[in-house]
């Protein structure tokens, strides 16, 4: 039974700005039952009203028309579980930004109470899944951010699951005598005390090591992964919570340097051979054996060249560094020269560049190694240095400083190659089969690099943003990936040090053991972290389409062999965007739903034609667009009255049968403003504002098919501090409204 | 995580570390007070204009935070306060709370009738004092939470304006500071940095010459949000400028200033892992010419134009760069100052606090050491780990 | 710049380098403060970066024909700056009297003079038991007197002095006719070098180029005081022989005689030099470069030719001859030994110093502004 009211706040100067006294009789005709106005809702008094009509049962569902939801969120904070609530910005969206007393504003703010009591009589309450969860945490790879992980979350009360793929624990770091200081005194190289970590985790009673072990499988849902590993004594299988990914980053290929020598003669050999040499205590040059007079280390070899690695590895300065100290240990004789770009020691890594200098009398400069010519003795030619430019160095020994690359596997590269070969076989017709198995043929690198296994539709391992780092807000939120309850950790995740990488197993830990709590309190994680919905799947209509399935940023939804999405609700952020994504309108959330907006729609008044009062629909995202508007609001700009305003989710999570029921009501145009798309995206849920627009681009061509100017719809990047150009784009797109016209469909 | 223990962790400051780690503390189900000094949360990523490397706006991740603070019951807020007093116990902290009196409560809605009426002008604190504002005044636009602040010693006698203004009771001239006690089971210390004194770069012109400037300052000329909505004006005369000289590493490196490298600003080019992407855009960008070298002296030329002076290390010749503003990249101090806090930090020979967690104190962000916002945010979730793991008890 | 160079670093260059001064050397991190704040750098070479590196390498060649090393007055403007505590003066310092024991002739002279810090009793040692031997042999070690030229006959001074001052003017030009072609080398010239030499004099005369150094403006009058006090005495001494030879003035020359007016003040001046320098040099605040046996050797000989010449003409004064004649001798045997040493110690940077202000102006292109602008 529903029990609809409607709290208006008539302070703030919404009682100045429109004649509220028609309103009680608006809300009872949107089928409200309980009406109340307060001249300050927010103040105690006010809030009581509200309490008390919850208290009383006469309401389960309400409308407040006041400020903007991000106004005063704390007091009106109500549980989801137990009433259903809305909120009609009367302040921001119309008191603040539009004449007061005017026919204009009474319109919006009156459509405005319409809407949102459409909206929130569509509501339902939520209901928080209740499942049983797992509390181990599962870390794949032992290397420092992976065994550091492992420690943090046995510390925090968790038992661990530790896999690792060799023979040892310590990844990288095993192999290295010395390693960069990261507490003062910074001037020399610190002692490596991997070995001390190794011993504590596995000692420690929480924690459980599979080594010469691999994940085979990653089956359902974060809170109750089903993990099976395949290792030395055979193959078992085990509920885990959540994941952290530390399988760290290999050395790039130094096979395709050969411009600097490397495999033309073995005197030229990678910073990690190089470690080898210094781990036995003798660095020879590996051809004549001697011990080598002249060392010259080759920084960047392979890195920040749009040839190779287009990025900095963050370590490889750092690296030199230890060697150059180490080398001057053991042969005090043999002269190093290092060849560098730029040196990149940022932080207190200063003194470490400084102390090696002074202590090792080392010589560096910058420059550009061209070449290294084999001619006997080694010749490396450098450009553009500080010494000159273009000079020749002898040397008896060049060593590169390679970058680093993530041992990480493109999870939806490998799924579409599997896609093309399916395809390939059994596609419909021979023009099909032929695209797919050229791209199958084109994606075959990808095959066997799986390394999580994950049982996920859109693929087995996490998806990657560029140079095989995972997709993420790596500024904001940076362990968070596109997979929930699986967290990145280390080399894998971004290029870094030792000491990062510790940092990093401990944050990512704590990323595993908090979706463990937020799973078993039935909430959401990260970035509706609390979030106690769940969607809601009208299957009998599903036409097995999948468009929800691939397009879920967060690979919630698998496929039955009909190709039937399966929701896995553990594994959802509640972006919406599967909602916007379904044709048949199936797929709905209890506090946002297709029919709850559209419903919106369909009870704003359009003015007939001769009126000449165009009526347009903004769709704003509610994470950078709503609060930016919020803040234009607070500085009291006017903007266009005839826009009438609908926050939603993401951009992804508008449907388009919202902007269909828009343009057949006469709305005349829709307007999408969302966060940034592209490789600096700053969409919240990743891929939202990016589907959007390739939805807009095909609503367009439907619109020029059915003569309908595609003008009309028009989506709109805008960031979070950009609300000062608001009132510019509302302004043009009305210009372009009225350029193309009233809406044929208008009063049809 | 069991929630095997009921004292909340505190949080010391509420720049983007500090916020950070106290909302993935509360995410895991603990208990978490979060103390701040100024009137909103967002330290000095809120006064930046956007973040490196993707050029997005620091409100943008912010936004995010401040609803996952209101979708959470278990993180308290607690800002225009500072921690007085702290006692470590063998199982607990325990710390008084000093917050600094209300004059405006929670009942304001941020309607701004009570700045119309104000007739004190105050230099505005938030905005590096570039501007005049009312003495009562939102903090910022986008502060949290959202409620105007009031320079009370700015006040006239007897003047009551803005109480007479305020239809909502939400202004008290006679409020009082308010002591707290509680017990705490651990502390994360964020209480972040403060950027090196511009005045001690007099050889630069730093404190000398008025269109000398830090770098902090232009991140607010340069935001939307900012004293002149972001316009670059120079300080001298309002002025867009023609041309800006950056200079790069002002008082850092330096056996005389700063000997670390703040890991931000950045002279040799160290846009280290991902931000490498950002020195290819920086160099690709028409108009601008990075010159690799220090700059040793700056002054001025009889028609006002400020020139620098600086050896092109790439050419090897000394250049006479004119410029009409010039911003100084001044690196980071810990702030880790006594009066921020009432017990002693354990710190490197840097000033940086490290931990202790013989104490059960975790520190995060710049306070630990100098670095960038995603380190900070990385940092501070482990130090977030590492303050429910002393926490934690069977 | 040279094309296709074969780099071949010294580790036994920078070592001399670190020993004479610029231990810290291998701190330089080429942020290139010191030549942006060095008021002498010009544009096209702009010093002491460029000079660091090259010691840190140890392209000795490179720096041997490099003339911006002897254009820096080493006021330290550099090393006040330096954010690596690198001191570019000190390194610059070094590379200058390596380079003037590696254009000494003879050379061992050169190495001599340039491990003064173990040899000076040997430099100041030796002419002092030369006239020792030659006034005891000649008996006038018995018969101290006060007129100072029974005890030292004038023969005595010409026999010794003309062949110590030929021989070091001799070396010195040997020494500098090597650095002047090492220079051309370095940088093609034009133009004719008694045309530059003028302005170039003109400069040093007025220490204008000193004048600009900024954190040291006392060396620069301390070192004005000391040089005009080389110029009077050099033209007192120069007035002395057509005055004792032409117009028979009797000796020892009147107080009031302008003659012995500007030999005191000359005196004075080198007095009043000489004890500014020193005191310069024991200032340890890092405004000025940190002095080795090398520097000191040669102001300690100026010093003590300044204090013996002072306290003989005091004792004369006073009337005590024993006392007086001692002096005279340890006065004989300093001068004897700042002259001698001349083409080797710091004395050299008079010579190459100008040298190398004429080729910097010969080889500079015509019509180049100071600095370039951006």
């Amino acid at each position: 039974m529903e029990r609809l009211g409607l709290f208006l706040c008539t302070g703030c100067e919404i009682g100045k700005a429109v004649d509220t006294g028609g309103f009680e009789k608006l809300a009872k005709k949107a089928g409200a039952t309980v009406y109340a106005a307060h001249p300050c809702l927010c103040s105690p008094e006010g809030l009581a009203t509200i309490e008390k009509a919850i208290a009383d049962g006469t309401v389960d569902r309400f409308l407040i028309a006041a400020c903007s939801p991000n106004a005063k969120p704390l007091e009106f904070r109500y549980h989801p579980t137990k009433v259903a609530v809305e909120r009609a910005s009367l302040r921001e969206q119309v008191a603040w930004t539009h004449k007061h007393g005017d026919e204009d504003t009474q319109l919006l703010a009156e459509d405005l109470l319409r809407m949102g009591l459409a909206r929130v009589s569509k509501l339902h309450l939520s209901k928080p899944p209740s499942e049983a969860i797992d509390r181990t945490v599962l870390v794949v790879g032992g290397g420092a951010a992976g065994l550091n992980a492992a420690k943090a979350a046995a510390d925090m009360g968790h038992p661990v699951v530790l896999v690792e793929a060799g023979e040892r624990l310590g990844g990288h770091l095993a192999t290295v005598k010395t390693v960069t200081p990261e507490c003062p005194p910074y001037e020399t190289p610190h002692a490596n005390r991997i070995a001390d970590l190794i011993g504590s985790v596995e000692r420690n009673p929480r924690i459980r090591v599979l080594k010469q072990a691999m994940t085979k499988a990653i089956d359902g849902q974060p809170g109750q992964f089903s993990v099976t590993v395949a290792g030395a004594a055979g193959e078992e299988t085990f509920k885990a919570g959540a994941i952290v990914q530390a399988t760290g980053a290999k050395p790039y290929e130094a096979a395709k340097l050969a411009h600097l020598g490397y495999g033309v003669s073995p005197d030229v050999v990678t910073s990690g051979e190089l470690e080898v040499m210094l781990s036995e205590r003798k660095v020879l040059c590996p051809r004549t054996k001697a011990t080598p007079r002249r060392i010259v280390f080759v920084q960047c070899a392979g890195s920040r060249d749009k040839d190779h690695l287009p990025y900095c590895s963050a370590d490889c300065c750092a690296t030199t560094l230890r060697q150059l100290a180490a080398i001057h240990e053991l042969h005090p004789d043999s002269e190093c020269v290092v060849v560098y770009r730029d040196m990149r020691t940022p932080g207190q890594l200063e003194h470490f560049y400084k102390g090696v200098q002074e202590r090792t009398g080392s010589l560096f400069t910058r420059g550009v190694v061209k070449q290294v010519q084999v001619d006997g003795r080694l010749e490396v030619r450098v450009t553009e240095s500080l010494l000159g430019d273009d000079l020749t160095l002898e040397a008896d020994l060049v060593v590169l400083g390679v970058g680093m690359v993530p041992h990480s596997a493109d999870g939806e590269k490998i799924r579409q190659h599997l896609d093309a070969k399916v395809r390939s076989e059994k596609g419909d017709s021979e023009v099909q089969r032929k695209q797919a198995a050229q791209l199958a043929e084109e994606l075959k690198g990808y095959e066997g690099t799986e390394i999580l296994h994950l049982g996920y539709r859109q693929g087995p391992d996490l998806p990657v943003l560029s140079n095989g780092y995972p997709d993420s807000h790596y500024i904001c939120f940076p362990y968070e990936t596109r997979r929930t309850g699986i967290y990145a950790a280390g080399c894998l995740r971004a290029p870094m040090d030792a000491a990062q990488a510790v940092e990093d197993g401990w944050g990512a830990a704590l990323k595993a053991v908090q979706c463990i709590a937020a799973l078993t309190r039935g909430e959401a994680v990260h970035p509706r972290a609390g979030d106690v919905s769940i969607a809601d799947f009208f299957m009998q209509r599903c036409t097995q389409c999948k468009r929800c399935t691939e397009e879920c940023p967060f690979g919630t939804l698998n496929e039955d062999e009909k190709g039937t999405p399966q929701y896995n609700p553990l594994r959802c952020r509640r972006c919406g965007i599967c909602l916007g994504s379904c044709p048949e309108r199936i797929i709905s959330f209890p506090e946002y739903s297709v029919d709850a907006v559209a419903s919106m729609v369909k009870v704003i008044e359009v003015p007939e034609e001769d009126e000449e009062k165009p009526r347009m629909l903004a769709f704003l995202c509610e994470n950078d667009a709503l609060p930016a508007l919020d803040e234009l609001a607070s500085r009291r700009v006017e903007w266009n009255p005839w826009i009438r305003i609908i926050p939603v989710r993401c951009l992804g999570a508008v449907n388009i049968v919202w902007i269909a029921d828009s343009l057949s009501r006469g709305i005349d145009g829709v307007l999408l403003l969302g966060c940034k798309r592209g490789d600096d995206y700053q969409c919240h849920y990743m891929r939202g504002s990016e589907l959007a627009n390739t939805r807009m681009t095909n609503v367009k061509e439907t619109l020029d098919r059915l003569k309908l100017e595609s003008d009309r719809v028009r989506i709109v990047e805008l960031g979070r501090d950009e609300f000062g150009r608001i009132p510019e784009i509302f302004q043009e797109f009305a210009g372009t409204i009225e350029r193309v016209g009233p809406n044929p469909y208008k009063g049809l | 995580m069991t929630e095997s223990t009921r004292q909340p962790i505190l949080v010391v400051g509420a720049g983007i570390a500090g916020v950070s780690a106290a909302l993935e503390v509360a995410e895991t189900g603990h208990e978490v007070l979060l103390v701040e000094r100024d009137p909103s949360i967002g330290g000095r990523v809120l006064r930046s204009f956007q973040y490196f490397p993707k050029f997005c706006p620091p409100s943008c991740g912010m936004e995010i935070n401040i609803r996952r603070f209101v979708r959470n019951p278990r993180v308290r807020v607690m800002t225009n306060a500072r921690v007085v007093g702290a006692t470590c116990r063998a199982q607990s902290w325990s710390v008084t709370i000093s917050k600094a009196p209300a004059y405006v409560n929670d009942r304001c809605t941020a309607c701004g009738e009570c700045s119309k009426v104000c007739p004190t002008k105050v230099a505005d604190g938030f905005n590096l004092k570039l501007v005049e504002v009312p003495a009562i005044r939102p903090y910022h636009l986008h502060a949290w939470p959202r409620r105007y602040v009031l320079d009370r010693k700015a006040c006239s006698t007897n003047c009551k304006a803005c109480v007479d203004a305020c239809t909502y009771s939400a202004i008290d001239l006679a409020a009082t500071e308010q002591q707290e006690t509680l017990e705490v089971s651990a502390v994360i210390v964020a209480t972040g940095w403060d950027p090196y004194p511009i005045e001690r770069l007099s050889d630069l012109g730093g404190g000398v010459f008025p269109d000398v400037i830090a770098n902090v300052m232009l991140e607010r000329l340069a935001s939307p949000s900012g004293p002149t909505g972001g316009k670059i004006l120079r300080p001298s005369d309002r002025t867009p400028p023609k041309k800006v000289a950056f200079v790069q590493c002002a008082g850092s490196r330096d056996v005389n200033h700063l000997a670390y490298c703040s890991g931000v600003c950045c002279l040799d080019r160290r846009t280290p892992g991902r931000n490498e992407k950002l020195l290819t855009q920086a160099s690709e960008v028409d108009g601008v010419k990075l010159v690799k070298g220090k700059v040793g002296r700056i002054e001025r030329d009889d028609a006002g134009t400020l020139v620098l002076r600086v050896e092109d290390v790439e050419s090897g010749r000394l250049l006479k760069a004119s410029a009409d503003l010039v911003v100084l990249a001044t690196g980071m101090m810990p702030g880790v100052r006594t009066d921020w806090l009432p017990f002693a930090l354990k710190k490197d020979d840097d000033g940086f606090a490290v931990d202790d967690p013989e104490q059960r104190v975790f520190v995060a962000g710049v306070t630990r050491r100098p670095e960038d916002v995603a380190a900070s945010v990385r940092d501070a979730t482990g130090a977030a780990a590492r303050a429910l793991a002393a926490a934690f008890k069977e | 710049m040279a094309t296709d160079t074969n780099i071949a670093p010294s580790r036994e260059f920078r070592d001399e380098v670190m020993r004479r001064g610029g231990a810290d050397v291998a701190r330089c991190y080429q942020c290139a403060t010191c030549s942006s704040v060095c008021e002498l750098a010009t544009e096209a070479n702009p010093f002491p970066r460029r000079q660091v590196l090259a010691a840190q390498w140890g392209l000795e060649e490179r720096l041997a024909k490099d003339a911006s090393v002897w254009l820096c007055h080493q006021c330290n403007d550099c090393t006040a700056r330096c954010p690596r505590d690198a001191k570019p003066g000190d390194v610059i310092q070094a590379i200058r009297g390596i380079a003037i024991e590696k254009l000494a002739f003879p050379s061992f002279m050169g190495t001599l003079v340039a491990r003064a810090d173990r040899t000076w009793p040997l430099l100041l040692g030796v002419p002092l038991l030369f006239w020792v031997v030659l006034l005891g042999a000649s008996g006038s070690l018995t018969t101290a007197s006060l007129v100072y030229h029974n005890f030292v006959p004038h023969k005595f001074i010409y026999m010794v002095f003309f062949p110590v001052t030929g021989f070091a003017t001799v070396a010195i030009l040997i020494g500098a006719w090597r650095f002047w072609n090492l220079l051309g080398k370095g940088a093609a010239r034009s133009g004719s070098f008694l045309a530059h030499l003028v302005p170039v004099l003109a400069d040093i005369v007025t220490h204008r180029r000193f004048a600009s150094c900024g954190q040291t403006v006392s060396r620069r009058w301390a070192h004005f005081i000391l040089v005009a006090g080389f110029v009077l005495a050099a033209i007192a001494s120069g007035l002395i022989i057509p005055a004792m030879y032409v117009f028979h003035v009797e000796l020892p020359i009147a107080f009031w005689n302008p003659m012995k007016l500007l030999g005191n003040l000359a005196a004075a001046c080198l007095a009043v030099g000489t004890v500014w320098l020193i005191m310069n040099r024991m200032d340890h605040t890092g405004r000025t470069g940190k002095a080795t046996g090398y520097d000191w050797f040669f102001l300690v000989v100026i010093a003590v030719v300044v204090a013996t010449g002072a306290l003989v003409e005091v004792e004369r004064l006073a009337a005590s001859p024993r006392a007086g004649c001692l002096l005279y001798i340890l006065h004989l045997a300093s001068v004897t030994c700042l002259f001698g040493t001349f083409p080797y110690s710091k004395f050299a940077h008079m010579v190459y110093r100008t040298l190398a202000m004429v080729h910097e102006r010969m080889a500079a292109p015509a019509g180049s502004s100071n600095q370039s602008v951006l």
